[in-house]
């Protein structure tokens, strides 16, 4: 599987992929900083200056922007190849589309998850950075704010990968749309936003957990179906 | 028999609606088998199942003796196969392209691209992007990966579409090159008889996505039909006469004036003679032979053409 995995990333446009996530990186980086130092910096009733343990709820919401990454991996992986046609060449190798698709799958959880942590990392020693110049967050970070920072983390970075998968079976494998792949993605992104707008209130690990959910469920049809679906 | 691709019954629909139908092929061991048909007739279809592009709804594919279906694919590992069009990732070079092919096949060996690629004419451009390449070079570049594993079967579709005169003789030398040198069997398709029949073995003939004749070349030769056609104002005198004085047994009147004479031992001689000796006058006599092109006519057809 692994080396499926790793044939997935050598037939993509590996420049133009890695050139992506740098933008992302960088985007994600500051915007914890912008959303400290001038969004929030006048609104009391959101207190994420007050210390890191309350800087942190900011960062969870900005590192769902890799949902986009993950739709563009849907697009690269899934859609271009049915489009470019290039997908027929695997369906002639001695591995079934169960497998084929399994792989694809891990391959753009993996990319998405990977990228997703190494943005949590350079947000968080960015942040720390800026607020050593610009002390936007009160106090400095204790041991426990970072042992919780690595556990969330993880644990986001895994949500990040499982909900990057939402649009793969719908909009990917059967409908093979990208433009509403990427919408997809934005809506589960801004998926907080809205859901405040419409007076809904539901825990954010709710949310998360539901999202991750349906990931797999987007997985689990999407390999179920594919015999059906995958056709040329 | 020594079959490496049989079909029983193979069928594809899509939307209810018939593609392919009860298709039994029978591909051996060693020979060119061509596809022949109209465009549309279901050739591309059949080759798609037969690579494993898409799944057939009924029926059964035996690749070298074992089934294929999409929880049995091994047999995929010894064929080769160009589908329509070559299609390869064309931000990669052609060398990325034959690795990553190779890498799934589970062939690593550096040197047979080489001397694939060598095969195929296309020397130094190893590290030149798929997309700047001609339809000429990508076919190349198709056959050469194709043939990289050294497959016991290559399929390929249309083989020849696109390319110039000069390219369709080389694809051509290069098929027999591979059938005669290294005994790999071919499955081709086309809907140009006269291609088929420079390379084929044998012939599979698709009619609205049915397999209607499955024969070898070498037998429609021997099937061809000679006749002596008569061309005269009094057709039902020269009836007569042909079969009463030449015991003639096998005759077609086709249209007003022409007479067809199928006996093998009349002369066109034996005709004038007969025919003068009666007073009777002859436009024209001539002797035709059906030709390969009949033959497939009548099949593709439905036999509406009467030869």
């Amino acid at each position: 599987m692994f080396k499926l995995m790793e044939l997935e990333w050598r037939k993509l446009h590996t420049r133009k992929v890695m050139g992506e996530a740098v933008i992302y990186w960088v985007i994600l980086m500051i915007l914890p900083t912008i959303f400290l130092q001038f969004v929030f910096a006048d609104a009391p009733n959101i207190p994420l200056g007050e210390s890191y343990g309350a800087a942190m709820e900011i960062m969870l919401p900005i590192q769902m922007g890799f949902l986009l990454f993950g739709a563009s991996l849907v697009n690269h992986v899934f859609i271009e190849e049915f489009k470019n046609r290039t997908m027929a060449l695997s369906y002639g190798y001695p591995l079934s589309r169960r497998r084929l698709v399994m792989a694809k799958t891990m391959f753009i959880a993996g990319a998405v998850y990977l990228c997703s942590l190494i943005s949590f990392v350079l947000a968080g020693i960015t942040t720390y950075g800026f607020d050593l110049a610009l002390d936007f967050i009160e106090g400095v970070p204790t041991a426990a704010d970072l042992a919780n920072y690595a556990l969330r983390a993880v644990v986001h970075a895994a949500v990040v990968a499982l909900a990057s998968l939402i649009p793969l079976f719908w909009f990917g494998l059967w409908r093979r749309a990208v433009i509403p792949t990427v919408l997809c993605a934005i809506v589960l992104m801004q998926m907080q936003n809205f859901l405040g707008w419409f007076s809904i209130t539901l825990n954010a690990d709710l949310l998360y957990a539901i999202m991750s959910l349906l990931g797999l469920v987007s997985v689990y049809l999407s390999v179920k179906f594919v015999n059906k679906l995958g056709d040329l | 028999m020594n079959a490496i691709i049989q079909t029983h019954d193979l069928t594809k629909a899509v939307k209810g609606k018939s593609i392919v139908s009860n298709v039994n092929l029978n591909a051996r061991k060693g020979e060119i088998y061509g596809l022949l048909g109209p465009n549309g007739a279901g050739k591309t279809t059949i080759m798609k199942m037969l690579t494993g592009l898409i799944i057939p709804t009924s029926g059964e594919i035996m690749l070298f003796g074992k089934k294929l279906d999409e929880s049995a694919k091994d047999g995929l590992k010894r064929i080769g196969s160009i589908i329509e069009y070559p299609i390869f990732f064309e931000h990669l070079t052609a060398m990325e392209n034959l690795r990553i092919h190779c890498e799934y096949l589970g062939f690593y060996d550096e040197r047979a691209i080489h001397q694939a690629l060598d095969m195929v004419q296309l020397q130094g451009i190893e590290n030149k992007r798929v997309k700047d390449f001609s339809l000429g070079m990508k076919q190349r570049l198709g056959i050469a990966r194709a043939a990289i594993t050294r497959p016991e079967l290559i399929v390929l579709d249309e083989p020849t579409n696109g390319l110039d005169p000069i390219g369709i003789k080389d694809m051509r030398d290069l098929v027999r090159t591979l059938n005669k040198e290294y005994g790999i069997t071919f499955l081709l398709s086309s809907h140009i008889l006269a291609e088929i029949e420079q390379m084929a073995d044998r012939i599979g003939v698709v009619r609205q996505g049915q397999l209607v004749d499955e024969v070898s070349l070498a037998d429609i030769r021997q099937q061809r039909t000679d006749y002596l056609e008569l061309v005269t104002s009094n057709v039902q005198r020269s009836v007569f006469l042909l079969e009463h004085e030449l015991r003639a047994t096998n005759l077609k009147i086709v249209q007003d004036n022409k007479i067809r004479i199928y006996d093998a031992g009349i002369t066109a001689g034996q005709i004038s003679k007969l025919l003068v000796s009666q007073d009777i006058e002859i436009e024209e006599i001539q002797k035709h032979t059906g030709t390969l092109e009949d033959y497939f006519y009548n099949q593709i057809q439905g036999g509406d053409k009467h030869v």
